[in-house]
């Protein structure tokens, strides 16, 4: 008797206090996402910082969940994650150690590709937009270069998985396969390997047009549109605050270009460690363009050169010539005359005017 | 994902008892508490103006700036337990001293003041009760020591904001080093 009378309330008593906690968390939800993130996401100092530092930057007129969604909006997963944080909060974990993990970067890489879809259509056209399966199945790199944890600091950076856990077998005979077949189409060079948003920039605004000749001398010089991902100490590093490349041909120091951006592009296209000009991956100007910066040719999404030369030849050119008809590698993928080091004796045996 | 979007009841009631916790906890984070793990905010003030003491900004950032306190900070939560008492007990002597010799907190006194009484503390020639044992000789050792390697180590450890002291010394960070390429 007793039991079932307990058991009675119980069934009254249950959906009772459901309805009740449905109605305090949907009271709390709908603060969460209407108030300003002064009031919300501030108030826990794990992400103050991220949030005062946010309004410095050039997204600082944009609400959090533009970019991080609202607590259902991608799902229960970020639920979760917001769950875990006031866990962590009870645990004494802080600010510095909320970090997004990978599929949270690709999740708000999708809200960044909704703004700046141009440069989502030049990236996805160039070599960057690269996937996991692209790099790390391929089996002329595999059988030659054995797979190891540094393949992740270029490609992969976010993987929060060791290379053991992400790949098998580990060595060069293969067949390779990923553990969790779910990485193979994820990209190995997001945007946010490249740019940190929760960084100080400006916005851009109207000039005064009473006098524009004066709108030169407002513009800020602005370097700091990209960063680089260390994925060794889970920071992003500033262009600017990168290490300018010391280059060697042989004895001579090499002349490299002092523009910021590069340096960008430096850390993944490097020389060897002895960085002597043409080791490994570098592509270094030498030659007729040694000083110039990756920039100067390439675009910084789709990497396509096409439309630089026209930017300083023919006007610049000793041979008057079209230089995009010369014999480089430019008009010609065999071309012995590489554009990134070709130089005027590699064309001139005799020596020209002009020649050193 | 898949098997989340099935949702539960277990799962549900799980959810429905984080949101109501995140009530109960964003009504406690509204009230003033320190944003640090170890230090209170006035301990923070006061580790700050020591740190640039220490490391004198000059045109690279000093100690404040490169997050010195937030090194010694994420430590003292960490590997460093076992000096908690150690700070407590010193940042609170300095303030005591500063008080009775000043009438000022350590971070309002002038900045020739404020390199005196660090010597002071440093060739051991603190008066008060509370240094005793040469207390001020070694908690001195301990900042400053702390400090160092707050500025110098990796960034990941909380200090060296930016890779600041790197950059100063021109050392080049993160290393340009490429792959170990096989010829084609
Ligand atoms: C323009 C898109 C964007 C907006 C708007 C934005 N974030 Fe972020 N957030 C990011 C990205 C991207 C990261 C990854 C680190 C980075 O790039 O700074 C991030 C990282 C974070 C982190 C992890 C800590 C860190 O720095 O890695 C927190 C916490 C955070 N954001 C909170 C917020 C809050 C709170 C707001 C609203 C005030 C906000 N974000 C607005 C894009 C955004
Ligand atoms: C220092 C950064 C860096 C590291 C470390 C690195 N890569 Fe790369 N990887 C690059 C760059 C840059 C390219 C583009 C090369 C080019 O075209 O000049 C590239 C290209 C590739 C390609 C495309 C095909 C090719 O060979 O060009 C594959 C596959 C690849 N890497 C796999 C790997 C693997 C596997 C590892 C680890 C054994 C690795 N990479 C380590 C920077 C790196
Ligand atoms: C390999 C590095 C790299 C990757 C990956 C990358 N970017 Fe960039 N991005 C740059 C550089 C470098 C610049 C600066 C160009 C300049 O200032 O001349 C830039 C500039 C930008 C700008 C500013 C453009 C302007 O005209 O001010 C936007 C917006 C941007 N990137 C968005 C993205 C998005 C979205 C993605 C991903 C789809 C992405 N980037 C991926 C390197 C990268
Ligand atoms: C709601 C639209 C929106 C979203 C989402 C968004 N941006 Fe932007 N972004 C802008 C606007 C607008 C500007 C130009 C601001 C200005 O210069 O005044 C901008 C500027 C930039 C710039 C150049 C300025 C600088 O200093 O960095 C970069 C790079 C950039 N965005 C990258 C990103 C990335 C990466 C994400 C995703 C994490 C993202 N954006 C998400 C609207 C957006
Ligand atoms: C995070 C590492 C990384 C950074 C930073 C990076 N690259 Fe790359 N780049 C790669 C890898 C890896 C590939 C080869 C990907 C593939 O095709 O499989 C590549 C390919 C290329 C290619 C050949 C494919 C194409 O699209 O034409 C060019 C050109 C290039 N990068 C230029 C640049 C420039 C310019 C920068 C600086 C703005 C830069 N890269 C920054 C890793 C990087
Ligand atoms: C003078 C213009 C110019 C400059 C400066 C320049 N590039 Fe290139 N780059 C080109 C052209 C044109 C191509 C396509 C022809 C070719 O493959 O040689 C190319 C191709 C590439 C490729 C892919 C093809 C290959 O050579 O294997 C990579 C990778 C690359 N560049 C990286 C860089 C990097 C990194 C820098 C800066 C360190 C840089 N480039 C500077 C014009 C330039
Ligand atoms: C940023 C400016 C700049 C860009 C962009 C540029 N070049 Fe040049 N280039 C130069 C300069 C400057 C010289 C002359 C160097 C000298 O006199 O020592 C030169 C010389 C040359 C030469 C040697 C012959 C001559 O007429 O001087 C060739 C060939 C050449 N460039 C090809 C190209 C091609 C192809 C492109 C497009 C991919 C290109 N350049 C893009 C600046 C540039
Ligand atoms: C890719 C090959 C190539 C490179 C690199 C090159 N040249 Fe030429 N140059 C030519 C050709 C082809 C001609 C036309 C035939 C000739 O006069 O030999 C020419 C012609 C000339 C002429 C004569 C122009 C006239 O008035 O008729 C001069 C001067 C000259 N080059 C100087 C230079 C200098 C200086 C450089 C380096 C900055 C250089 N060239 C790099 C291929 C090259």
């Amino acid at each position: 008797m007793i039991n079932k009378s307990i058991s009675r309330k119980l069934y009254l008593l249950v959906p009772a206090i459901l309805v009740l906690v449905l109605i305090g968390f949907s009271i709390f939800y709908t603060y969460w996402n209407s108030a300003s993130p002064s009031k919300t996401c501030a108030s826990c100092h794990e992400i103050e910082s991220s949030v005062n530092i946010l309004f410095k930057s050039a997204h600082r007129e944009l609400a959090c969940k533009e970019c991080h969604g609202t607590a259902l909006s991608n799902g229960f997963h970020s639920l979760k994650e917001k769950g875990m944080m006031v866990v962590n909060h009870a645990k004494q974990d802080f600010a510095d150690e909320i970090k997004l993990n990978e599929d949270q970067m690709l999740e708000v890489m999708d809200n960044c590709v909704r703004c700046h879809k141009s440069e989502q259509a030049r990236w996805l056209s160039g070599g960057h937009s690269a996937k996991y399966k692209d790099i790390f199945l391929n089996k002329k790199h595999n059988t030659t270069e054995q797979l190891n944890f540094d393949c992740l600091r270029c490609h992969g950076m976010f993987s929060e998985v060791t290379i053991k856990e992400l790949v098998e077998p580990l060595d060069i005979k293969g067949l390779w396969k990923f553990k969790d077949s779910k990485v193979a189409d994820k990209p190995v060079i997001p945007c946010l390997a490249c740019h940190q948003v929760h960084q100080e920039g400006f916005a851009h605004k109207n000039p005064d047009y009473a006098s524009p000749q004066s709108a030169f001398y407002e513009r800020k010089s602005n370097v700091s549109k990209a960063s680089f991902y260390n994925r060794q100490d889970q920071t992003h590093v500033l262009a600017e605050d990168l290490p300018k490349l010391k280059l060697w041909e042989g004895e001579r120091p090499v002349k490299v270009s002092d523009d910021p951006l590069m340096r960008n592009c430096i850390q993944c296209h490097a020389p060897a460690a002895h960085h002597q000009a043409g080791t490994s991956d570098d592509r270094t100007p030498r030659g007729v363009h040694e000083g110039i910066s990756c920039l100067a040719c390439h675009d910084p999404h789709s990497n396509d050169a096409r439309r630089s030369c026209i930017k300083c030849h023919p006007a610049i050119s000793n041979c008057k010539l079209d230089v995009t008809r010369m014999n480089t590698s430019y008009a010609d993928a065999k071309s012995a005359n590489n554009i990134h080091w070709v130089a005027c004796s590699n064309c001139h045996k005799v020596k020209k005017p002009g020649m050193e | 994902m898949n098997n989340q979007d099935n949702l539960s009841r277990r799962r549900f009631l799980q959810l429905t008892a984080t949101g109501l916790g995140s009530i109960y906890l964003l009504s406690q984070c509204s009230q003033p508490f320190s944003k640090w793990r170890f230090f209170t905010n006035a301990e923070a003030r006061l580790m700050d103006a020591i740190a640039d003491q220490i490391i004198p900004p000059d045109e690279w950032p000093g100690g404040r700036e490169s997050g010195v306190t937030n090194f010694i900070d994420k430590q003292l939560a960490g590997p460093y337990v076992r000096y908690q008492e150690e700070y407590r007990k010193g940042l609170l002597a300095i303030q005591n001293s500063c008080e009775t010799r000043f009438r000022k907190k350590f971070e309002e006194l002038k900045w020739d003041e404020q390199t005196a009484f660090l010597e002071l503390m440093e060739a051991g020639k603190m008066k008060e009760a509370s240094w005793k044992d040469e207390f001020d000789k070694t908690f001195f050792a301990l900042i400053r020591d702390h400090s160092m390697q707050g500025y110098y180590g990796s960034p990941r450890h909380g200090g060296n904001k930016n890779n600041v002291s790197y950059r100063m010394l021109q050392l080049d960070y993160p290393l340009i080093i490429g792959q170990n390429r096989y010829k084609s």
